[in-house]
């Protein structure tokens, strides 16, 4: 009997375990367009949304829920905050339950929305697009980087998977008193700003407030300085992988840009101990008067007061003079929704509200940069940290320089690029090292891709 | 043993308290820590007290850090969990210890085995076998995983107190003609209770302060560890907030620690001793 | 103990008419019903998986789409992926905070304290306890305080002159600390447990063992390491295995104080076990380190009950 046991349990944990695991996602099709848009009015609707939103961004998105509920008396929204690190870590599996939420900010790229389509967990949009007209909102740059094909395979090409109107850019914030306290005018070209940076430095000032304990805001770091070293016009098609192993990033303009950030560490141009500094306790602190510079994006005008004259905003300037802008940055976070979500109506409502010109004219406040059609910029006060910022975002996009962000090039893109900066800037491996540790990856994704 | 000197005795409890001043140290500044006014960079050195006690700073925490909804959620599943795995224990650890059957002994192996099975490696099967039930994100997951994990220590410790039982006790049953049942709940457990007694409170201690499991099977739903790791992801620099958000959430099995402190050494000590 | 005879006479006194068949003890059928509950639950969720684990270790598989079978690929890990190889090496380092020394020193300071009679200790062992007992969320939390800038860490390095040796990228930022904090702040956590578990056992030691090896002429090192050490010998095996069983383990406090950096330099195996199968999507590889990790638990544990059982021979 025992030995029959043994048997029998062995052989049944076999048998069950022995087949080839994962079996062929089935992809949601998408919704067909909803004869009225708006939320259908059939009892009680909780919508669940996942954001990672924060201070003067989540005030207003508060704002925007409870006129959404207004709008919809039906409708509850349950808005569940998460920040950047931990909603990228725990959104697969917590759209993979079996009580998802209904709408989410998933990051472009590889990583993490490309991964979540091929799983099938997003919903595509495109019949909802239709209904609302978000295709003609936007130009086609801020569709594709939420575009895929259903298997998760192609990314820049295919359905509609996430939807905004709001855009990013990656900059040089500066404090306009220290500028003129050191002497110093706006840098034009790359050198001046090295210039500057030394000068700060001599001065006992922190050249560049940075905190890279979170990990993410190294790539700002480096992303910038990359966007000058060479042309960019490959970048969208390294990031979609839609030349395959013919882009590498072992180029001598990444080699250069890796090289620089190195140089700027070892010289001490960045906040003292960034390695376990926070990211938001570097804004705080810039905010409150410390360090000249401070190399990040258009959201933190939230942190600074987008009325704020003290300081300004520019992008990183171009190796010659008159070059046109060049910098990261592109369409923001969007909203997806699940497939599971028992609400896609209401669901695709709801972005089409929070992607409205009225959600529009409250978040260019806080610093982000409207990208839709019609979007004006007649809330901003010239000399305005903001003006800066939507002058800059501006002029980026007229001259089509906007590049879109590094990290979402492969699924493991972002893991791979934010621990070898840190590696890079604490001088423990080589900018050669770098750039091949980095390409090492690329090149697996590429060729595991045919 | 020698008289020892007194200058020894003296030393050694100074030695003893040094210790157990380390061992306590950080929990104890981190209460004191919890008192200091909430904003980042106002960082407590551990030697000075704050300016004023800022228990607002619990009310906060609580509040921003959603604890009504995690600790409902930690003691939903320890309500369910303590008494499922600790029932199922006595069952399996009585059939063992009383009875004999043909596997008995290779059966009771699996079970050991399950003592050294790390939770790596189920994990991940489990996460897909747990989907296709449609349990991922639920309470329920916890539960039942915790049990099944629990058991196998739970049956290991139950075998051994019913075992160390008199033999007289299960004659005087046998005499009596009582059912294995009876005898089980009648005789069996009035004796072991203090062994019943030290595994609940351990199997408690275990389903309170279960992280991994719940971070992979309840993200929607987060226990209060969970719930903690959260937010102090969130606020790390903000310390006094963040220290209050952790003493709340040590509060419970502190109490429970302190009340059966007894049966927690025993459970160790004993449990570690006897193998 | 006084229930059990009014139980007894009660039973004795209704005096059942059904004939005893079985002796407790004897071959009783009735035991798989007993076990039966347990036994399904722990084979669903444990058996059953591990199976399952091992089968998915055979396959190269996102978590999504069919896997491809690569046979024994995965468990090359530790050769050809440096990210297993440093995990590993990782915890090697860390069992030397987490075993190692708190073994040493509970050792040596039980064998130091015993020589007293110690009033009042339930309550020092209530306070040694403290921090095995506590969430070690919890306390991970409480040391992210103790490491923080002007923490009390650094406080007291200053207040000593020790201050230039602080990291200015902090502790648990710096890529050469990092691991070490992590590893004092396991230290920390065991070695109470340790202390009061040597305590316990060196109070079990007869005395007259130590009168034979004053007699002997042994002072108090030669004391140690002829009777104390060998009385030990117990309590030590359940240590050193509990201990290193729980740093190949090690988790939550990795995700609460590092995340696995600065850069990769505090990953270890079961972090990446979660990273791999729940983020990566590489499940594949995830699941054979999971089996791996078993494995060398289970050779560990081996090894040291063998060790310490051939020792134990006169």
């Amino acid at each position: 009997m025992s030995a029959r046991i043994i048997r029998l349990t062995v052989l049944g944990a076999l048998i069950a375990a022995a087949c080839t695991p994962g079996t062929a996602t089935v992809q949601p099709s998408a919704p067909p367009a909803p004869a009225v848009t708006g939320v259908p009015d059939t009892g009680p609707i909780t919508l669940t949304i996942w954001d990672q939103e924060y201070g003067q961004v989540s005030r207003v998105w508060d704002r925007l829920n409870a006129e959404f509920e207004q709008r919809y008396p039906n409708v509850t929204v349950k808005r569940v905050k998460r920040d950047f690190n931990e909603l990228k870590t725990l959104l697969r599996l917590a759209i993979s339950g079996p009580n998802p939420p209904d709408v989410v900010e998933a990051n472009q790229g590889w990583p993490d929305m490309g991964q979540l389509v091929k799983a099938g967990l997003l919903l595509p949009l495109d019949n909802y697009a239709t209904a609302y007209g978000w295709n003609d909102r936007v130009s086609q740059n801020v569709l594709a980087v939420s575009s895929w094909t259903p298997d998760g395979k192609q990314f820049g090409t295919g359905n509609l998977y996430g939807y905004t109107t709001m855009g990013e850019i990656l900059g040089v914030y500066y404090n306009k008193q220290k500028l003129v306290d050191l002497g110093l005018g706006l840098p034009t070209t790359f050198d001046e700003f090295e210039h500057d940076l030394a000068v700060a430095k001599q001065a006992g000032e922190v050249p560049i407030m940075f905190g890279n304990n979170d990990a993410f805001p190294g790539i700002h770091e480096f992303a910038v300085i990359q966007d000058r070293m060479a042309p960019t016009s490959d970048n969208t098609d390294f990031i979609f992988g839609s030349q395959g192993t013919q882009l590498s990033f072992d180029t001598p303009a990444n080699l250069q840009a890796a090289a620089t950030l190195q140089n700027w560490a070892k010289a001490g141009y960045f906040t003292p101990g960034f390695g376990g500094g926070g990211y938001q306790d570097a804004v705080n602190n810039f905010a409150n008067g410390q360090g000249l510079f401070m190399i990040t994006g258009n959201w933190v005008v939230g942190d600074l007061g987008a009325d704020n004259r003290d300081f300004g905003f520019f992008v990183l300037p171009p190796k010659e003079a008159g070059a046109p802008p060049v910098s990261t940055g592109g369409a923001g976070y969007p909203l997806s929704i699940t497939a599971t979500s028992e609400h896609p109506d209401a669901a695709a409502a709801y972005i089409d509200w929070m992607t409205s010109d009225h959600a529009s004219d409250l978040l260019v406040p806080t610093g982000q940069i409207p990208l839709h059609t019609g979007a004006t910029a007649s809330t901003v006060e010239p000399g305005t940290v903001l003006a800066d910022v939507v002058a800059a975002a501006a002029a980026t996009t007229a001259s089509n320089g906007v590049v879109p962000y590094e990290d979402w090039a492969t699924p493991t893109f972002y893991d791979t690029l934010t621990a070898s900066i840190q590696e890079l800037m604490a001088d423990r491996i080589t900018p050669q090292e770098f750039v091949s540790k980095v390409q090492q990856d690329y090149a697996d994704f590429q060729s595991s891709r045919t | 043993m020698t008289t020892t000197s007194r200058t020894q005795v003296t030393m050694n409890y100074l030695l003893l308290i040094f210790v157990s001043g380390v061992a306590i140290y950080p929990l104890v500044g981190t209460v004191l820590a919890s008192l200091y006014p909430s904003g980042a960079g106002n960082s407590p050195t551990g030697f000075a007290l704050p300016s004023g006690f800022h228990w607002g700073n619990y009310v906060t925490a609580w509040k921003v850090g959603g604890f009504a909804g995690s600790f409902t959620t930690s003691i939903i599943v320890a309500a369910v969990m303590v008494p499922a795995s600790v029932v199922l224990s006595i069952l399996a650890g009585y059939g063992f210890a009383t009875m004999r059957f043909r596997g008995s002994k290779v059966l009771f192996y699996l079970f050991i085995l399950g003592l050294i099975i790390p939770t790596e490696a189920t994990i991940v099967p489990l996460f897909y076998d747990v989907r296709a039930i449609g349990l991922l994100d639920t309470t329920w997951a916890l539960i039942l995983l915790e049990v099944s994990g629990e058991v196998a220590f739970g049956i290991f410790w139950m075998r051994a107190a019913f075992l160390s039982a008199p033999p007289s006790l299960l004659e005087a049953a046998r005499i009596d003609g009582a059912s294995s049942w009876k005898t089980l709940w009648k005789i069996m457990v009035p004796f072991a209770r203090p062994a019943i007694l030290t595994l609940t409170v351990l199997t408690f201690a275990d389903s309170w302060n279960e992280f991994f499991l719940a971070l992979v099977f309840t993200i929607s739903h987060p226990t209060a560890p969970f719930g903690l790791a959260s937010f102090s992801g969130r606020y790390t620099t903000n310390i006094a907030l963040v220290s209050a958000a952790a003493v709340i959430v040590a509060i419970p099995i502190l109490i429970v620690f302190i009340v059966f402190q007894r049966e927690f050494m025993r459970g160790v000590l004993t449990g570690a001793v006897k193998g | 103990m006084d229930a059990e005879p009014s139980v007894a006479s009660r039973a004795v006194a209704v005096g059942s008419r059904r004939r005893p068949e079985r002796l407790p003890g004897e071959a009783r059928r009735i035991g798989y019903l007993y076990i039966a509950p347990a036994f399904i639950l722990y084979a669903a969720f444990n058996l059953l998986p591990l199976g399952q684990g091992v089968n998915t270790s055979f396959y190269d598989w996102d978590g999504i789409t069919p896997g491809t079978w690569v046979g024994l690929h995965n468990y090359t890990g530790f050769f050809t992926d440096p990210a297993i190889r440093s995990g590993y090496v990782h915890v090697l380092i860390l069992m030397v905070f987490y075993a190692f020394l708190p073994i040493v020193l509970g050792l040596f300071l039980a064998a130091l304290l015993s020589r007293i009679r110690i009033r009042g200790l339930t309550f020092f062992r209530m306070l040694l306890f403290l921090p095995l007992v506590i969430t070690d969320v919890v306390t991970a939390v409480a040391w992210t305080w103790v490491y923080d800038t002007h923490g009390p860490l650094n406080t007291v390095m200053n207040a000593v002159g020790l201050g230039h040796f602080i990291p200015s990228q902090g502790w648990l930022g710096d890529f050469n600390t990092a691991l070490p904090a992590v590893g004092v702040f396991g230290l920390w956590g065991s070695f109470g447990f340790c202390l009061i578990l040597f305590l316990a056992g060196v109070m079990k030691i007869p005395a007259s063992l130590y009168e034979a090896a004053r007699v002997d002429g042994a002072n108090a090192v030669r004391e140690f390491f002829a009777v104390t050490l060998p009385g030990l010998r117990y309590e030590l095996q359940v240590v050193l295995v509990l201990s290193v069983i729980g740093t190949l383990d090690t988790f939550d406090e990795i995700y609460v104080l590092t995340y696995g950096g600065p850069g990769t330099a505090t990953t270890v195996p079961a972090y990446l076990v979660w990273r791999r199968a729940f983020q990566s999507g590489e499940v594949g590889s995830a699941a054979a380190l999971g089996i791996t990790l078993m494995l060398i638990i289970f050779a560990v544990t081996y090894a040291i009950n063998r060790l310490m059982e051939r020792g134990a021979e006169p």
